[in-house]
Order: C-alpha cells, then sequence, then structure tokens
C-alpha cells in the first residue's frame, strides 16, 4: 500500500526511483515493482479488509492477503502517528485497538503462523500493546512520548529519504541472504539508541518461540530468484543475471503512510513449543502474575498504614 | 455404454481443440517508431502486437457455462483469461501522464491521449450476467491486473458515448447488440509499479528485443508518456492485442544538463564539441540499447521518420528507405543495437511558434468563475483549415459539475450562432450517482474561432464524498473532440471519425468544510455559549407574568 506517488512525482529529480540515501546506492523502487492499494485506495478499511480477508468477491487476487495458518506474515507500517494511532491520508487513523482486533480475527480464521510486526512513527511503540492474539512478535521506533527521527536529508531534492529507524533496520537486513542463520535475537541487538536517537521496543510475549531461535529468514526472504535463459544455441555468453523477482519494499514517505505486508509462505514446519517447555512457560506467568498481586497488595496495605 | 460416448465425445474435441490451436498461428510483432518533432523533442511509440487466428470472442450466453480451456504460446494468459471471463468484445485501456500538444506535436500515433487512466469496453448483452456486473467485474480484474486503481471508476464515472468511441475493430453479429461503457479517471497516476505488469504481457518480457529499451527511470522522465492496451476482433484475422507505450523525450533538456556538467569539468571532449544538443540515440533517450533479438517475435522494426528538407546522419545505415521512413528489420541488424541520429545543424529554438497548426483543429477549454457554486465551462475550438470542419464534441463529467444546457451558446466573433451546433444528445447527472453525457455536432466555419459556452453549478458534497486531500480539488476528465473525415455524420455503424483529440483535464474547486478539530471545537462552543447566553438574557430582560382571561360575554379571545 502507498499512498503517495513518490517516485513519479514531477518534483521527484530522480523519476522512477525512490532512493534510500542520499548518495543514491539503493533504490527501493526498483525497476519491476508492483504495488497493490495506491493513492485514494489506502484507506483503514482496506487495510482491515486485507488483512481479515472480508473482501468483495470480485476483488482480483494480487489485492488479497492469501495466507492460511501456515504463512508467516511481516507488516511493517510507517507514517506520521501518535499515541496508539496512526495517520493514514492525514485525514483518518487506525488506531492500536484497530489492529489487534484484525490480528484476533486473522488468529480465529487461522489466517497466519505467526506475525512479526514492524513500526516505525513517532510513540510507535504503543501500535503494538493492544496485541492479545498469540505468535504476534511485534517491535517498534520509539516508545510513549518519544520522537521517530529521519536520517539522511537529500539536498538535491530536498526531503529527507529515510526514517533512522528504518535506515539501521534496513542496513541490518541487507546483510542478511537467503541462507543466512541471523536470528530475530541478532536484530533487536543490533539496535542502537545512540544512533537511532529513540528507544526502539520488542513485544515477545505473545510470541512462543525463543527469539535467539526465530530466524530472521522465517519472515524474510522469500524473493524468488527466476532466471530466462536465451534459448540453447551452440556457443552461448553467460546468462543475463542479476534479475531478482520482486522486492517488497515498504518506502517512507513525507505525508502519507506506507504500509507492507509481506507474506512468506515458504515456511514448512511449525515449530510448535513441547509441552514441557509450555508447562514451564505457563508456571512463569502464573508466578510472576501472583508476584504481581502481591506487591501490589504490600504497596496498597503500606499505603494505607500509614 | 453412454459414459464411454460421453468419454469418447470428449476426447473428440478436446483433439479437434488442440488441432485447432495447432492450426491457429499466434503471431508477434514488434515495432518501435520514433519521430523527431518540431520542437526538438522526440516521440517514440512502441508497438507490441500479438494477434491469435481464428479465435472470436467468447460469446456473451456461454458466460454462465465452462469455458474451454486457454492455452497459449504466446498470447498473454493474463489478459486472455480476464476477457474471456467476462465475455469482452473490444477493450482499449489507457493511462497517460502529461499534457500532449496537438498542435507542435500533432496527432499521436495511438489516439488515446488523455491525461490520466481512461477505459473503454464493448460488451455484447445478453447471458447470465448483466452489462453492469460484467463491466464491475472487469475494471476490478483490471485494476489487479496493472496496479491501478481502475475499481474506483465506479457508476459515477461511467458513460456511454457511443456516438463518440466507435469500435476500432469489428463486432460479431450476435442476436443481442453489443453496448459501450466508458470512464476515465483524469487523477490517476502512471509510474513503474503499471509498467512491471505491462511488461509481464510480453513474450520476451524486457529481457530481449525492442522492449528491452523500456526502461522505466527513462520513460518516467520524459515530458508526456503513455500506455495503452488494446484488443479487438477483425473477422479475417482474429482477437488482436495491441500494447503500446508512447513517450516524448527532450534530448535538448539531457543534454543542456550533460553541457551543464562538461563546464564545470573545465574539459570538453572531443564529441562535446561536434554534439549537437538536438541528436539522439537509444543510450541517449533510454539509457539502454538492444543486446538480443527477440526470437518469438515474427517482425521486429525500427522505423525512423526522417526530416523534410534537413541535413541528417542516421548510424547504422537503415534497411530500407521510403517515404521519408527509414526501417530497421532486427532480423538484418547485428546486436547489440543503438541508432544514432544526428543534427549537423545547430538547433535554434523557434522564437515565434509555426503558425501552421498539426492538427485542424485546436481546442481549448476552461472552467470560468472564482466561486465555489456556480461557473461556466467555455471552450474555443479554432479551425486552421479553409474549409469549414464538422467534429464531434463529448464532455462526459461527473455530478460534480452540473451542466446547465438551456444556457449552451455558441459564439463566432461576439455573434450568436446557433446554427453551428446539431444533433445535440444529452443525459443529464443524478445527484450522488450519474454523471453527464454532451454529445453534439460542432460545425467550425473556416479560419475561424468560435466560443461555446455553458453555465454549470458545483455540487455541495456529503462530508464522507470528499477525497483525503479535499483542498486540492476534483480533476475532471478531458473533453473529446473528434473531426469528421467526410465532413458528414454517417451512422456509428460506419467509422467515418477522425482521430480523436483530447483536451487537458481540469481541476475544479469544490466547497470544503475545515476537517481540522479546531473548527468543531469553535462550532460546538458557539453553540453551548449562544445557547447560555440566549437563556440568561432571555430570563433576565422578559419579564413573565401571568395574564387572567376573564371572557365576557360581548367580547371573544379573538378580541384580547
Amino acid at each position: 500500500m502507498l499512498a503517495d506517488d513518490a517516485a513519479c512525482n514531477s518534483r521527484n529529480k530522480f523519476a522512477g526511483s525512490v532512493y534510500a540515501n542520499p548518495g543514491r546506492q539503493l533504490d527501493l523502487y526498483g525497476d519491476n515493482i508492483e504495488v497493490d492499494y495506491r493513492g485514494y485506495e489506502v484507506t483503514v478499511e482496506n487495510f482491515i479488509r486485507v488483512l481479515t480477508g472480508r473482501v468483495p468477491p470480485s476483488l482480483p487476487r494480487s489485492k488479497r492477503l492469501l495466507t492460511d495458518s501456515n504463512s508467516n506474515i511481516f507488516v511493517y507500517m510507517t507514517g506520521h502517528g501518535g499515541n496508539e494511532f496512526l495517520k493514514f491520508q492525514d485525514n483518518e487513523e487506525i488506531s492500536a485497538f484497530d489492529i489487534a482486533d484484525a490480528f484476533e480475527q486473522m488468529y480465529q480464521k487461522k489466517r497466519y503462523n505467526e506475525i512479526f510486526f514492524m513500526i516505525d512513527t513517532c510513540q510507535a511503540n504503543t501500535m503494538y500493546s493492544k496485541f492479545y492474539s498469540p505468535n504476534i512478535l511485534a517491535t517498534g521506533s520509539s516508545v510513549l512520548d518519544e520522537s521517530s527521527y529521519s536520517h539522511d536529508n537529500d539536498y538535491d531534492i530536498g526531503v529527507s529519504v529515510i526514517d533512522r529507524y528504518t535506515h539501521y533496520v534496513l542496513e541490518f537486513l541487507e546483510g542478511i541472504n537467503k541462507t543466512s542463520h541471523a536470528s530475530m535475537q541478532d536484530l533487536f541487538n543490533s539496535y542502537d539508541v545512540g544512533k537511532i536517537h529513540s528507544h526502539p521496543g520488542v513485544r515477545d510475549d505473545l510470541f512462543k518461540r525463543p527469539l535467539d531461535k526465530a530466524l530472521i529468514t522465517d519472515f524474510f526472504g522469500g524473493v524468488a530468484q527466476a532466471e530466462v535463459f536465451p534459448p540453447v544455441e551452440p556457443q552461448e555468453g553467460t546468462p543475463n543475471s542479476g534479475e531478482d523477482g520482486i522486492v517488497d519494499v515498504d518506502v517512507d514517505l513525507d505525508a502519507g503512510p506506507a504500509v507492507g505486508v509481506a507474506n512468506e509462505t515458504t515456511r514448512a514446519q511449525m515449530s510448535s513449543p513441547d509441552s514441557i517447555h509450555s508447562w514451564t512457560l505457563h508456571a512463569l506467568k502464573e508466578l510472576r502474575a501472583w508476584a504481581c498481586l502481591a506487591v501490589v497488595g504490600i504497596l496498597v496495605a503500606f499505603s494505607w498504614s500509614r | 455404454m453412454r459414459h464411454w460416448l460421453r468419454v469418447s465425445l470428449h476426447l473428440c474435441i478436446s483433439l479437434t481443440y488442440v488441432l485447432c490451436t495447432e492450426a491457429s498461428n499466434e503471431h508477434f510483432h514488434e515495432k518501435l517508431s520514433l519521430r523527431s518533432l518540431r520542437d526538438g523533442k522526440v516521440a517514440s511509440t512502441f508497438t507490441f502486437t500479438t494477434v491469435l487466428n481464428g479465435v472470436e470472442p467468447r460469446h456473451p450466453e456461454t458466460l454462465g457455462s465452462k469455458d474451454a480451456s486457454q492455452h497459449y504460446n504466446v498470447f498473454p494468459l493474463a489478459l486472455g483469461q480476464v476477457l474471456r471471463e467476462y465475455g469482452v468484445t473490444e477493450l482499449h485501456l489507457s493511462m497517460n501522464a502529461g499534457k500532449w500538444n496537438y498542435e507542435q506535436w500533432g496527432y499521436p500515433d495511438e489516439l488515446s491521449a488523455g491525461t490520466g487512466a481512461e477505459l473503454w469496453v464493448w460488451m455484447g448483452e445478453g447471458g447470465p450476467l448483466s452489462i453492469e456486473q460484467r463491466w464491475d467485474g472487469l475494471r476490478n480484474a483490471l485494476s489487479g491486473l496493472f496496479c491501478a486503481s481502475l475499481a474506483t471508476m465506479d457508476e459515477q464515472r461511467t458513460t456511454s458515448p457511443s456516438m463518440t468511441f466507435i469500435p476500432e475493430g469489428a463486432l460479431p453479429i450476435w442476436n443481442r447488440p453489443h453496448l459501450l461503457r466508458h470512464a476515465s479517471l483524469p487523477s490517476e497516476h502512471v509510474c513503474t509499479e503499471n509498467l512491471t505488469p505491462f511488461l509481464k504481457l510480453l513474450p520476451c518480457k524486457s529481457f530481449s528485443g525492442i522492449a528491452s529499451l523500456l526502461n522505466p527511470h527513462r520513460l518516467f522522465d520524459s515530458d508526456w508518456h503513455g500506455m495503452g492496451i488494446h484488443v479487438l476482433w477483425h473477422p479475417d484475422k482474429g482477437v488482436e492485442i495491441r500494447l503500446a507505450f508512447q513517450s516524448v523525450s527532450d534530448p535538448l533538456r539531457v543534454s543542456r544538463s550533460k553541457r551543464r556538467g562538461m563546464c564545470l569539468s573545465l574539459k570538453p571532449t572531443q564529441s562535446s564539441s561536434t554534439k549537437s544538443p538536438q541528436d539522439w540515440s537509444f543510450r541517449s533517450l533510454f539509457n539502454r540499447q538492444i543486446d538480443r533479438q527477440c526470437p518469438v517475435a515474427r517482425t521486429s522494426t525500427i522505423e525512423v521518420a526522417l526530416p523534410v528538407n534537413e541535413a541528417y546522419s542516421l548510424e547504422p545505415s537503415p534497411s530500407t528507405v521510403e517515404l521519408n521512413v527509414a526501417r530497421f528489420y532486427m532480423t538484418n541488424e547485428s546486436v547489440p543495437l543503438d541508432i544514432n541520429f544526428r543534427w549537423p545543424a545547430e538547433f535554434t529554438y523557434p522564437v515565434n511558434p509555426p503558425s501552421q497548426s498539426l492538427v485542424p483543429l485546436s481546442v481549448q477549454r476552461t472552467l470560468r468563475g472564482s466561486s465555489q457554486a456556480h461557473g461556466q465551462v467555455s471552450v474555443h475550438l479554432r479551425n486552421h483549415l479553409d474549409e469549414s470542419v464538422q467534429a464531434m464534441y463529448l464532455e462526459t463529467m461527473p455530478w460534480l459539475v452540473l451542466f446547465y444546457l438551456h444556457t449552451l451558446q455558441i459564439k463566432l466573433d461576439d455573434a450568436p450562432r446557433d446554427d453551428l451546433i446539431s444533433n445535440i444528445s444529452y443525459i443529464p447527472s443524478i445527484l450522488h450517482s450519474r454523471p453527464t453525457t454532451l454529445q453534439a455536432l460542432i460545425t467550425v466555419p473556416p479560419k475561424a474561432t468560435i466560443r461555446l459556452t455553458m453555465d454549470v453549478t458545483k455540487a455541495f458534497l456529503r462530508y464522507t464524498e470528499h477525497p483525503p486531500d479535499a483542498q486540492r480539488g476534483w480533476d475532471l476528465p478531458p473533453a473529446v473532440i473528434v473531426p469528421l473525415v467526410n465532413g458528414t455524420l454517417r451512422g456509428p455503424a460506419q467509422p467515418s471519425l477522425g482521430s480523436r483529440i483530447y483536451t487537458p483535464i481540469l481541476l475544479v474547486d469544490l466547497a470544503t468544510p475545515d476537517f481540522s478539530m479546531p473548527y468543531n471545537v469553535i462550532i460546538f462552543t458557539c453553540t453551548v455559549l449562544a445557547f447560555l447566553f440566549g437563556t440568561i438574557f432571555n430570563l433576565l430582560t422578559r419579564k413573565f407574568v401571568i395574564v387572567r382571561l376573564t371572557l365576557n360575554p360581548g367580547c371573544t379571545v379573538h378580541d384580547l
């Protein structure tokens, strides 16, 4: 979903390109991008419809999220946001409750195996605070009452081209290839508050697997590599390489939100936690709840006695 | 026994089908034509034609039943499935950006040059699905296929101007008539995401052949660019799909920025001193060259229009030259191919633009009036020929702008000339649903300018009908002018219409509320304050007394 036409806007000096840095090394728009929802079609209603699958029958397949209980879904959102909301198109907003309920509906409809939710806005971490469905791993760029900052200013275009958080996440992910064994823990360890200028957050209490066992390639790297070879002839040069399928990139824009849902269905098996492990988790949770209650009780009693 | 009969019948049918498809060849032709324009720009048109021989469009009566399986070699399956699913006989989809300058550039090679997206379709009536259902499904399918917002061309934008948009191919003779559906979306933009699915419909994609020149970074940087998908049916040939991409690039702009870079480097190379800014090559226009031939293309031609009475040089030498057109056949050329076109003379900007226009009529349409409620549409039509020209005039206006047909006036030199307009067909709009369709036949006297005016009102929208950027205004679709070729209007069955001319789009500023929160807060506070003030004021200033009515016998209540 892309609300703004930044690439082909006549004010963009570099037509058909959205660069991630002022040096123009990385073109996010590329040569073979596809955008499913754009312009006025990017609405909160459409976004929730895509997630929950409540769409009219004539909607084409490219505009649906065709996932099932074996699919890992990556949701990336960016734009202007605040405490528990993200603005769409500068005239409506999606709240943290809306997304949480949409994910719960997806869970009940068995539309996902795991969701990795990433958001880069001001006060981003409030957006995932209301999630309550299992198997969701969430991360955001900044805590409550904290802004999320931009990284690079391109003086040729006159605007900042990328956000700090997204820049450093992208920098980390650019070093990951299809066979990488880097885990989500490695990604979260790479967060540097000094560089990002805000406090990124991670929420893994709904996520069943330990973070150092969850590979990044479980959510990224579903890029199909296809090459078309020329017809077989006696002497043929090297086939033209470098055509690397579709790249799911979600671009941060000045005014409108960019919402991306990358869907990876290549996952074969869901690593369900064994019973002992789940039992310990459960016991730990219960213990924590009782401990919380006790602490609160002591505090109340203390204040009462005074 | 019966079962065996059925199986053998199925086998027979599938066998004949396979044989038929083997016999009916699919042809793929690709062509690139380039021509230098008067103002130094270069127009390039890529045309990819696929012909499916001996195939007829799907009959709408068969829409409910199972369709024959589709197997194509070079014909785009993704598009073929959509066409058969909705029983489309003829389809034209175009997505353009920029304003085509008819007077300086002449007609475009592909006529659909209106800004934004335009879709028009001829479909046979009948069958289990209504035309509206099929039109709706088709728009949705195409919007998914081409990554465009075509699904928003709903009944608020759909018209049927069958006098202006006559079929380019032929329509099969079925028992029910064919109907036209037309919609335009002037605010639609075109970018790489539209080109990607376009290239995927080609048999060679952008790996080889002429299509390898389609470089999005250069095409979308051009002064005007547009892509089109056209599906026609010819009774003798079959179904033809024509994919076209047109662009108008400006070599002067590119070379100027290059020259500036050279000045800074203080070392002009030898080649730069001899280079005219108007020169172009595949490298300079598209930043690519043709490295490989498309093996499945039946013909692969590059046409370069040669200037008349001017010196030029063309490298490599073309295969044939005839009638000011140089042709390169890819089969004769060696790859990699990069055509260089040089002008020895230095380019000079025409200070006064040449007076003779390249099209018979030039059109100027404006929406006048500063008010947010009322306005006036004004169309100036100038005839450049020495004979009078008849033209069809079409407005398909969304209900946002309401026409008052009784105020329609045609003036020639400030004198009303109502005889110049005839054959008016008018479908008024319905608020919140149907757009206006106004078609009329206009006669423009030789070497004259006529002015056509009509009063309009601008609609007041409901709160939820405003777009997200309501302050920007609404784009209105272009008007279409079609000069008649023979000067007479025959029936719509006989294509006597000339080439369509699209006017630039308009932007209408409708009354918009202040969507911001302070506005609501102020309104709410004011209401509360007014209510409190009014109550207290009444309490303070009014004197409430009880009037006792004593009904005397001689006096009635009215006398009190």
